[in-house]
């Protein structure tokens, strides 16, 4: 392993979190998820020896995460129906350890019925990334973000009230 | 629900990644990419490089031939071969105005899109002037072995003629269609999706 590739990786290790939610925002099943996982990081690397420090480490990360999800990737057609959210049984012990957590089941389910933008700036929201920094990723002005961050919690409210849980 | 509930909720899901560890993260780095320019880009290349091998061969074949019919026609496959080689050569050079580690969402959309409209444009500009180059020269290499004489007399005789041009039109449509059918069918869906993205961004920008 060189240099370059172990200082990646560390850098990986220490930011994985980021891209492991990105991949639960973009896809459904476990396997597209470590497909889009492995697309995120070989994609990061590529970019690895161009990247400056110009922004914060967590921005360059999120950027390629996100445009590899939303761009960059053509997904395998696999047979799970979008449309049937609520028919999809997560796998969320593959994500947090102990019982199910309903709260968190409800958003997850929630947070996929939104658009593609509209799950980017919800997940940099709830990650705690200021609107100056959603903003720069997303390439939108920041009252933008601030107007749709307001759309996006109003639809997530629906959502989440309406929506029959089982 | 405000923004601070959610942030509580989501929080639960912190720790329940299963981590992927030292030795999985270097194997990634040697995997191939799935992204769709980098998939086109390997595409090309091996089309460049099978081109060129061809080529080679052919050039070889064609030096050992005495002059006639047969040694022209592997000649002007040939020089398809060098108009190709540029042709791929042009395409890569599209396919590497991509760059998604240095734009922001939108930006990053916009440049995929031209890349890859640029790209499909390029591709149906190419067969349009590809097409004719090759019927004519299926016209030519008929000819050629049905005997010249028998060839000039085609190009006085109006049936022959009115033929030669009604399937020249046919062969332009349907290989014109198929070529449209296929990129649509590639590209098509995946260029739609984008600007449909895009589309949603730009609706809030003023």
């Amino acid at each position: 392993m060189t240099r370059d590739e172990k200082k990646f990786i560390e850098l990986i290790n220490e930011h994985q979190g980021l891209i492991h939610k990105v991949c639960f925002m973009y896809e459904q099943d476990s396997e597209a998820r470590n497909d889009l996982f492995q697309e995120i990081t070989l994609q990061l690397w590529k970019s690895f020896h161009t990247f400056r420090g110009d922004s914060k480490i967590s921005t360059w990360m999120y950027r390629i995460a996100l445009n590899t999800a939303i761009s960059g990737y053509r997904k395998q057609t696999r047979n799970v129906k979008t449309e049937d959210l609520r028919e999809i049984h997560f796998n969320i012990s593959d994500y947090h350890h102990g019982e199910h957590e309903d709260d968190l089941h409800k958003l997850q389910v929630a947070i996929r019925q939104l658009s593609e933008v509209e799950r980017a700036m919800i997940m940099m929201a709830l990650e705690e990334i200021p609107y100056e920094e959603i903003a720069e990723t997303i390439g939108i002005t920041q009252n933008n973000v601030r107007v749709r961050m307001n759309r996006i919690r109003e639809k997530l409210r629906k959502i989440m009230s309406k929506e029959p849980w089982s | 629900m405000e923004l601070e509930e959610l942030k509580d909720i989501w929080n639960k899901s912190n720790k329940g990644f299963h981590l992927k560890g030292e030795s999985e993260l270097a194997g990634m780095l040697k995997g191939n990419s799935r992204s769709i320019i980098d998939k086109l880009k390997r595409n090309v290349w091996f089309e460049l490089i099978v081109t060129i091998v061809a080529g080679v061969g052919l050039l070889v074949y064609a030096m050992t031939l005495p002059t006639g019919a047969l040694k022209w026609t592997t000649v002007s496959i040939l020089v398809l071969f060098v108009a190709y080689s540029f042709y791929y050569v042009k395409k890569l050079s599209l396919l590497r105005r991509f760059d998604p580690g240095h734009h922001d969402v939108r930006s990053s959309l916009e440049s995929l899109i031209g890349s890859l409209s640029a790209y499909v444009n390029f591709y149906k500009r190419s067969y349009t002037l590809l097409y004719p180059v090759y019927f004519g020269l299926g016209v030519l290499f008929g000819g050629l072995e049905t005997g010249s004489s028998r060839f000039y007399q085609l190009f006085t005789d109006t049936k022959a003629l009115l033929l030669l041009s009604g399937s020249a039109i046919v062969f332009f449509f349907i290989t014109t269609w198929f070529a449209d059918w296929y990129l649509r069918k590639l590209y098509g869906n995946h260029i739609a999706k984008l600007k449909d993205v895009l589309r949603e961004l730009n609706s809030g920008e003023m």
